[in-house]
């Protein structure tokens, strides 16, 4: 019973992780960089959201206002930071995304204060439960809409002629370019999808804490990296299985081991063994 | 980045580096400065800023008070982001502009690393808040005016077998300093009070989900759970844990200690019991002027144990100053070992080591703020080590 | 010099020296690292270990360098399996279980870290001496490597690792090699870092530690040693110039690094370089 209950806990945490993560890998598999600063996205999607909703008393308008903001964040980013720099080696756009995270943090800090924000009134925290198991309403809430919007974006990308143009992009640009794709349209809105995706999970992860805070950002800004390596770094489908596995194991793991090892280090453990026998990670990337 | 948030950083740096510079000049002109480093920036930022709240408050009122000897006082401050490597330069650059006396209002780490130079250099040092057990061994210019953390965790283990009467304990711990030195205590003392320890557990201190930990827990059927941790690792853990019907007492320290918790947790901090330095109910006329001076001082904001121990710490050695004058650093020392004084934290004096004795409030969620619960005030059971 | 100039002195060192070793795995040959902070604690712990039991200074130092290069050999016989952001994420991975097992290591202090490390002897002057010459020592090592056959070998592996295999270079072996000297002098910079503070514990060898020597590395120049030497000791004085306005010390950090990245993607000696060029071909038209 205790075991279902681990595994349950891990997927939602694995839900979460696969909301980041599936934005950081679509911008690696399009432009080949390590984008921490998507974290940073995310914090601002969280901010955005919770004092929309504590000053109009609705949460569906922060999350409706938050989304496409921190999308065109996103995009933003794009445009003025790493355009600029793409034909640079990766460690450079590396770099200035740690350094806008950075950037980003503080300026939350400076901005809203070093204590964080919280919900007026609490939403979702009520408890739904199927006999002795059960989950907060916030944590069923993150797994319906991971699947929903993961389902969503899968049929943008299978189903539409811009999806057939998203893909071809990412698989060889230059032949794309050539068949009048237009890659420059494809980056943005990569960059627009993936940005609210992340504003997602953080209004979510904001809700399910009752906490926001400047800092919200530091532990997925490295551990979806570990994710998207998992998953083989651009493969979608596998940053998905790579992000519900890493949940489930931190959830066994802390509970069973974490008097060995902390989360991290077994998140980076189980990285570093997959890696040992599959170099490509989970899943190759094409 | 574009160009114009780039040129509203450099306006920025530039209008914080004119008053910088005004800031110096005005330092010439002779009022006492108080050496105060604490985390501003970084992990710990939210303390570091309750610290420097509680110690400026300690300063304005020493000023309004007249100063010392008529002479205004100020705190020189300086960020060390909770880093350990930062201490020793911090301590070097205090060493260098010669203040009578330091402050620490900061984590164990840079505390630690700074504590044996401000020995060596014969400059007294009280440290508000950090747990670290070997900061007071670096040597005797060298105090603390909060609990260690072994201290504090062998009172929880008081509050819990014996006052609340609850034997069968799930302990969870943060991993860093802080928890471990709880831990430690809470166990030490725990037979002694018939607490049976059924499982320990541990998270990290940015954890702010703790849904597998929950469900362990509720697994586990204890009779109170003992857990160590800061607000923003409480207030969630409190909330999931009582989001998941775990009813039972839950037993913090005085990292819970603070508003914020109580808004994270909502309805859910309800009956929360900490062991901390401050009680919010207290007829002691110190405390009570620390409670109304700090929430007029700094409208909005609560008081929580962070501030009360700096203004605590900051007061002592003010008083220290007072007493001995500014030149004679071994006088100064002796009467910071001296110290007897009702302060924002309660009744308090030091060993022969610098530890500090005082009693522990006991603080208890009600209505949504934090009140009176108990006091444990057993001088056997709360003996700092003497070396 | 005060004290306070002394300790800025030898922290700027310690970080110069951890940025050079940096650079000899990722400048030299290439191999991205985002977990040199696991070497630097290795060095740190082991050379505290044994200054405690009674060891002396330059044994402890000599503890800190070859404990970090066992630990740099297994992890770059591990990382030849994997390549480019894979590697960089490997060895962040490295470094986040370094600081889970020292965190639970009873013998290690556990949170509690080392504390009471015994004093150098050196003195304030003597260990920034010691740490500047050991910074110079390192630095002459890394410009001796550049020209030298091995400097070569490295440089055809960062370039392209199959054509140099084809080209009969042992990639095993200077990979290998490079990732021993790296951390050696990694752990070298731990063992003086451990007597400077007198006091360790896991969080002062994280992840932010680790990004911040990369930082260094790529602010200064990858793989040009003046450019990472200046990298370094800007990166690490310039929060001190702007120590009066704590509140936006990080933010300043942070800045610096886009900012720099942005504009001079080839970092400072790039940036730096053709003013260099210019005033060689300047004495070059005067001869």
């Amino acid at each position: 019973m205790l075991q279902l209950e681990l595994t349950i806990q891990g997927l939602i945490n694995g839900s979460m992780y696969a909301l980041m993560a599936v934005g950081l890998t679509l911008v690696y598999g399009l432009l080949r960089i390590l984008h921490v600063a998507h974290a940073g996205l995310y914090t601002l999607g969280a901010y955005i959201a919770v004092l929309i909703a504590n000053a109009s008393g609705s949460l569906l308008l922060g999350a409706a206002v938050a989304i496409p903001a921190v999308g065109l964040a996103g995009m933003a980013v794009y445009r003025l930071l790493y355009e600029p720099i793409l034909d640079r080696p990766p460690y450079v756009a590396l770099i200035a995304s740690i350094g806008l995270f950075i950037v980003m943090e503080e300026a939350y800090r400076l901005v809203f204060g070093p204590y964080g924000e919280t919900f007026s009134t609490p939403y979702l925290a009520g408890r739904l439960a199927i006999g002795p198991i059960g989950a907060k309403g916030a944590e069923v809430l993150m797994v319906i809409a991971a699947f929903g919007l993961l389902t969503l974006l899968a049929l943008l990308a299978r189903r539409t002629r811009f999806g057939v143009a998203w893909r071809a992009t990412v698989s060889d640009p230059a032949m794309a370019r050539s068949f009048g794709v237009d890659t420059i349209k494809v980056r943005y809105v990569n960059f627009f999808v993936a940005s609210g995706l992340a504003a997602s999970a953080a209004i979510l992860v904001a809700v399910l804490n009752n906490l926001v805070e400047p800092t919200m950002g530091s532990v997925p800004s490295y551990k979806t990296l570990a994710i998207i390596v998992l998953g083989g770094l651009g493969n979608v489908a596998g940053t998905l299985a790579a992000s519900l596995a890493l949940g489930v194991i931190e959830a066994f793991g802390t509970i069973y081991i974490g008097h060995l090892l902390d989360r991290d280090a077994i998140a980076f453990l189980f990285l570093v063994l997959v890696l040992m026998i599959r170099p490509q990670g989970l899943f190759a990337a094409k | 980045m574009n160009r114009r948030t780039a040129i509203q950083f450099m306006l920025a740096g530039a209008s914080a580096l004119a008053l910088g510079g005004h800031r110096a000049a005005l330092a010439q002109q002779g009022p006492v400065k108080i050496g105060f480093h604490a985390p501003l920036t970084g992990f710990a930022a939210a303390d570091g800023k309750s610290a420097q709240l509680g110690a400026e408050l300690a300063v304005a009122q020493a000023n309004a008070a007249g100063g010392i000897g008529g002479r205004k006082i100020e705190l020189d401050i300086i960020d060390d982001q909770g880093k350990p490597e930062q201490g020793v330069p911090v301590a070097n650059r205090y060493i260098g502009e010669k203040h009578p006396v330091v402050v620490s209002g900061s984590y164990s780490g840079p505390t630690r690393a700074a504590a044996p130079v401000f020995h060596g250099a014969s400059v007294p040092y009280i440290s508000a808040y950090a747990i670290h057990p070997d900061i007071t061994r670096s040597g005797n210019y060298v105090f603390r005016t909060s609990f260690m953390g072994e201290v504090q965790g062998r009172a929880g283990a008081k509050l819990v077998g014996e006052m609340l009467n609850k034997k069968k304990v799930v302990v969870i711990t943060v991993n860093n300093d802080f928890g471990q030195a709880l831990a430690a205590g809470f166990k030490e003392a725990a037979p002694k009070f018939g607490i049976n320890i059924m499982k320990e557990y541990f998270f990290g201190m940015p954890d702010r989900q703790f849904g597998p930990l929950v469900a362990s827990v509720k697994a586990d059927n204890p009779e109170a759970i003992y857990a160590s941790g800061y607000f923003f690792n409480a207030g969630p853990l409190v909330a999931q844990l009582r989001g998941a019907g775990v009813n039972v007492p839950i037993i913090g320290q005085e990292g819970y200690d603070g508003q914020k918790f109580i808004e994270i947790a909502g309805p859910a901090a309800e009956g929360v019991i900490i062991t901390t330095s401050l009680d919010r109910d207290s007829k002691v006329p110190e405390t009570v002027k620390f409670i109304t001076e700090f929430e007029k001082a700094n409208p909005g904001a609560k008081v929580d144990m962070v501030a009360a121990s700096t203004h605590t710490a900051t007061r002592v050695a003010i008083e220290a100053l007072k007493k001995a004058g500014l030149t004679d650093r071994a006088k100064i020392r002796e009467a910071i070992a001296a110290t007897d004084m009702d302060a924002s934290t309660g009744h308090i004096s030091f060993n022969k080591l610098g530890e500090v004795k005082k009693a522990v409030q006991n603080q208890i969620v009600k209505d949504g703020r934090w009140r009176h619960h108990s006091v444990i005030d057993d001088p056997v059971l709360l003996a700092p080590p003497e070396s | 010099m005060g004290s306070y100039e002394l300790s800025l002195v030898t922290l700027a060192a310690i970080y110069a020296m951890l940025a050079l070793s940096l650079n000899l795995i990722t400048g030299f040959c290439g191999q991205i690292s985002l977990g040199h902070a696991a070497f630097f604690g290795a060095g740190a712990y082991a050379a505290a270990l044994l200054s405690k039991s009674g060891g002396p200074f330059v044994a402890a130092l000599g503890a800190g360098m070859l404990v970090a290069a066992l630990f740099g050999l297994v992890v770059g016989l591990a990382s030849l399996r994997v390549r480019h952001d894979f590697l960089a994420i490997t060895t962040m991975g490295v470094g986040f279980l370094f600081l889970g097992f020292v965190r639970k290591q009873k013998a290690l202090g556990a949170e509690l870290g080392i504390s009471g490390i015994p004093d150098h002897g050196l003195g304030a002057w003597g260990l920034a001496l010691l740490a500047v010459a050991l910074t110079v020592a390192t630095a002459i090592l890394s410009l001796h490597i550049r020209r030298a056959w091995a400097g070569r070998a490295f440089a055809a592996i960062a370039d392209d690792e199959d054509t140099a295999r084809t080209m009969g270079i042992d990639v095993v072996r200077y990979k290998l090699v490079a990732f021993v000297m790296g951390t050696a002098i990694a752990g070298l910079a731990g063992g003086v870092f451990a007597h400077f503070t007198r006091f360790i514990i896991p969080d002062a060898f994280g992840f932010t530690v680790s990004i911040s020597i990369l930082a260094m590395v790529i602010v200064g120049g990858i793989g040009s040693t003046w450019g990472v030497l200046v990298g370094a000791v800007m990166l690490t004085l310039l929060p001190e110039l702007f120590r009066f306005i704590n509140d936006y010390k990080l933010l300043i950090y942070g800045s610096l690094l886009l900012l720099v990245m942005r504009f001079a993607p080839g970092g400072l000696a790039g940036a730096l370089a053709p003013l260099f060029r210019r005033a060689g071909t300047a004495a070059g038209g005067a001869r």
